[in-house]
């Protein structure tokens, strides 16, 4: 079994560790700690208390936060329920015209935006760019992953968490309240 | 059950099917016995089958002398077990050991053990997508290997022809109208016993394709290389023994199931991944061959996997739109290869066989849709079927990258792959001789970005692990073009903290030939959407566009010395439309297409390959990356200040870091980005009016949303419901 410490891990994170040691790393056997590792790098590089529980993106984490699950950026924002498609709360801004397309891609470069729009995902705390879809109007945002927490840390690592909650996505019960309350002023014109 | 008390295969596969649903092990192995009593012998077995399937791969690839094989090594050959499932497979198209094992599982079921039977020396062979094929270029075979007059295993090869006689030469049939117009057809049948095809094999592609030459060389290539995997299989066997290959063939296949299944533990998360993507096929107004084609076509392709408790895999394609009149459908089995092809390279790969596809439970799509169009539409052609299911298999390495990316290990992430158009010619070359086929420029789209790094350029293709694009000398015999540039083609990856590999441009001289067509095949490109996203707040990479020119004043510029075009250039000014006059000039064509006269002397044709896709927010690229780029031309200066928030200047021949300035640049930008985002409720108000509306939406799009919400009412109810909209509610 390879032995690899956690400056290691931080090292490849950051892109520098050696060629030939991430070779090593990829064929040798994974080191069966290395979520743990991961999570204390991970923890120790956010400026906010809570435990992470699961990182879904390089910026954002599921955390443990009064008995909840939420999805929390490394900036602090939050997102809410981890069962609820985290694009519900953040900002977004859509290139569907030829204009505004053409500030990213150019000339022959530039896609047709009858037949697709570019979706950027921003963290409203940071203005980190968190994911970008392309997709045609209509689309529902990617839901991209939602964990089976539970099953995770019960099953796979032997330690289940408090408070089991049940793995269901949870977002088209935030769209039927928007349904069911009047919609806020915008903060912002279109 | 034979009289000496051998199982018969149909027997043997019903036992097999019956001991897996009930251990949960294939063949019923809950313990590999002889890994366990002898693990040296059992790795050494491995490691010398592993090399007989690569030395079919290497002499087959040698014996066929078609451009596809002898250069690019687009075949396969692979040794399975008595009832099909895949041992050990060569190096090479990967894509298809999935479509081989079924093929010979379906010769079983369909009695054949019993008629015609199954004797040394026999050649099977299937290209028909109907049962089981993914397109008829690629010809599927397996030969059965007896020892002692008991059947122990099969040789089984695939290769990649020219031309397989569609009624557009080449092999990349995306203009076929009907399976009618696919080509020769080889549905699940005998062609040869005694080692040797049989004679009417050879008139049959002799008659019914347009390079018979390359055609039987491949042939030729295949049954080569099955015959020394079945000569050099004897030999282990006589020095192994016979029980100890029966016994460890099938261990090694369920020991690659338990590997999978084991990686997924340790190194995934439980849970459900989503992944949408859509490819363009806008052929409305060129050239086509039925009224039925004169139409614009967008394709659905959603992936929703879910990694279940048990560390099993749930993979379903549910929403995707239906069938098109091109080439671009494809059979679930097809399908479901092509999946094997990317999970065994990040997922099962210690011992690349059948066993990792065993945890899976694939949803059969839904019928009549791309992916699974013969129950409702028998004639849907299958020409260029990989084109769909690249997207489907890049959406895979994407959705595993993030599993890897959530438990920590990001030296096995990928972004996802690229997609890719292809170059075929037709016509004759410089020798005089008609020439059909591909160059391997699509073979060269770069590697995905990696978790903690860039991906590698060009001449590297993720889903075709030997790809090679081939020398561009070797090319310039088979077909009459010079290359006048092969240039890495800047930002073709998208943008992002790690890029993608980049994409490469073949600038081509028409030259030697009385005229020729140019091919732009669809093996998935997207040339109106954009489809290769990136994950984590990169940038997709940008369409595929390639260009030409026709009657040019190419000749008059050489003889005055003045510049040619050896590269794109910047996308708003072409060094072409710069530099070229011509008679007909297309800088930016919509891709795929066939050229609409015969190219001449002294044209030009401009052929781009994408990249594979970026990771990570633009702005969190270390400025010298970008400045590294910039030196070697591989991101352009507004790029890199535009969208890296790079600030940097040109010093001698290398670009200089502003680092303060990029800072501020930086936080410009992000200042920018929450000044302009809106929140995601107050775009959702604004945009279901839209949807509800049907506004600014293309016809290709809203038929496309029209057949995915027929065809998966469960996916059309929940986008109803995201959008609020009626429940009878169409596009």
């Amino acid at each position: 079994m390879a032995e690899f410490h956690k400056s290691d891990v931080e090292k490849l994170l950051d892109g520098v560790l050696p060629w030939p040691a991430v070779q090593d790393m990829m064929r040798s056997p994974k080191d069966p700690d290395r979520f743990d590792k991961y999570v204390e790098i991970l923890q120790s590089r956010v400026p906010w208390p809570e435990r992470i529980l699961l990182p879904l993106t390089p910026a954002l984490f599921i955390v443990a936060k009064d008995g909840a699950r939420i999805v929390k950026c490394r900036c602090g924002h939050e997102f809410g329920d981890y069962r609820v498609n985290w694009k519900l709360a953040a900002l977004i801004h859509v290139r569907a015209d030829e204009a505004s397309l053409r500030e990213v891609y150019r000339g022959r470069e530039t896609p047709d935006p009858a037949w697709i729009q570019v979706r950027e995902y921003v963290c409203p705390g940071c203005g980190s760019q968190l994911e970008v879809e392309a997709v045609p109007r209509g689309c529902p945002p990617d839901f991209e992953f939602l964990p089976d927490l539970d099953s995770f840390y019960r099953d796979w690592l032997g330690r289940p968490l408090p408070d089991a909650q049940a793995f269901e996505d949870r977002t088209l019960e935030v769209v039927r309240s928007w349904r069911r309350d009047p919609a806020p002023a915008p903060r912002r014109k279109a | 059950m034979t009289t000496d008390g051998i199982l018969s295969l149909k027997e043997q596969l019903g036992r097999n099917d019956e001991l897996f649903a009930r251990t949960g092990h294939l063949f019923g192995l809950e313990r590999l016995a002889r890994k366990e009593s002898d693990p040296g012998t059992y790795e050494a077995v491995w490691q010398i089958l592993s090399s007989v399937c690569n030395t079919a791969w290497v002499a087959g690839c040698k014996v066929s002398s078609s451009p596809i094989a002898a250069e690019g090594g687009d075949a396969l050959w692979a040794l399975h077990l008595p009832t099909g499932e895949a041992i050990c497979i060569s190096r090479g198209i990967t894509a298809h050991p999935g479509l081989i094992s079924d093929m010979i599982r379906h010769f079983i079921e369909l009695g054949y053990e019993e008629y015609p039977g199954f004797h040394q020396g026999d050649i099977f062979e299937n290209n028909d997508p109907h049962y089981g094929g993914i397109h008829a270029p690629d010809f599927d075979m397996a030969m059965p290997i007896f020892y002692q007059d008991r059947l122990v295993a099969w040789a089984s090869a695939v290769s990649h022809a020219n031309d397989v006689g569609s009624v557009t030469p080449g092999s990349i049939g995306f203009l076929n109208p009907d399976c009618y117009s696919d080509g020769v057809c080889i549905s699940m049948e005998k062609v040869g016993e005694k080692d040797r095809y049989f004679p009417w094999y050879e008139m049959r592609m002799r008659s019914r394709t347009r390079t018979p030459d390359w055609v039987m060389g491949d042939a030729r290539g295949r049954l080569a290389g099955c015959l020394i995997v079945r000569e050099r299989l004897t030999r282990v066997i006589e020095k192994y023994g016979l029980d100890f290959f029966l016994e460890a063939s099938r261990e090694y296949v369920e020991d690659s199931r338990r590997y999978a299944v084991s990686r997924i533990r340790t190194q995934a998360v439980p849970g459900r991944l989503r992944k949408s993507q859509f490819k363009d096929l806008a052929m409305k107004g060129k050239r086509v061959l039925l009224p039925k084609q004169d139409v614009d076509c967008l394709f659905n392709l959603p992936m929703e996997l879910e990694v279940r408790p048990d560390a099993t895999i749930r993979i379903s394609l549910r929403g995707a739109s239906g069938t098109v009149p091109f080439g671009e459908n494809i059979s679930p089995v097809a399908l479901k290869s092509g999946l094997l092809n990317g999970y065994s390279h990040v997922v099962g790969f210690d011992m690349f066989n059948s066993g990792p596809t065993a945890a899976w439970r694939m949803e059969t799509p839904p019928e009549g849709s791309w992916a699974n169009p013969f129950p409702k539409d028998f004639s849907a052609s299958s020409g260029v079927a990989w084109a769909p299911a690249v997207l489907w298999v890049s959406s895979l390495y994407e959705v595993m990258g993030r599993l890897y990316h959530a438990r920590g290990f990001v030296e096995e992430m990928a972004a996802g792959a690229a997609t890719t158009m292809t170059a075929e010619f037709s016509g004759i070359n410089q020798q005089g001789v008609y020439v059909a086929g591909l160059t391997l420029e699509q073979a060269s789209n770069g590697q995905p970005a990696r978790g903690f790094a860039d991906g590698e350029n060009s001449a590297w293709c993720i889903y075709t692990a030997n790809a090679d694009f081939g020398n561009a000398e070797i090319s310039e015999l088979f077909y009459p073009v010079l290359f006048l540039g092969r240039n890495i083609e800047p930002d073709s990856s998208g943008y992002g903290q790690h890029r993608g590999g980049l994409g490469h441009t073949a600038v081509w001289l028409v030259h030697g030939t009385p005229g020729i067509e140019y091919q732009c095949g669809c093996a998935g490109i997207r040339s109106k959407t954009i489809a290769n996203h990136g994950m984590f707040g990169a940038y997709p990479a940008f369409p595929d566009r390639p260009a030409f020119a026709h009657e040019t004043n190419l000749n008059e510029r050489i003889a005055e010395r003045l510049p040619l075009v050896h590269e794109r250039g910047d996308p708003d000014d072409p060094d072409l439309a710069r530099n070229i006059r011509a008679t007909r000039l297309e800088t930016g064509v919509i891709a795929p297409f066939v050229t609409p006269e015969p190219l001449v002397e002294g044209d030009l044709i401009i052929h781009p390959v994408a990249g594979a896709q970026s990771m990570g927010d633009p702005l969190e690229r270390d400025p010298a990356a970008v400045a590294a780029d910039l030196d070697r031309g591989w991101t352009r200066p507004w790029v890199a200040e535009d969208v890296y928030g790079v600030v940097a200047k040109p010093d001698g021949v290398e670009w200089k870091v502003d680092e303060a300035a990029t800072r501020a640049r930086r936080e410009q930008i992000r200042s920018e980005r929450r000044a302009r985002a809106i929140p995601f409720r107050q775009w959702w108000e604004q945009e279901r009016e839209r949807v509800a509306a049907r506004q600014d939406m293309d016809p290709a799009v809203l038929q496309m949303w029209r057949s995915s919400m027929a065809l998966s009412p469960d996916y059309g109810a929940e986008l109803r419901a995201f959008w609020d909209l009626p429940s009878d509610f169409e596009f």
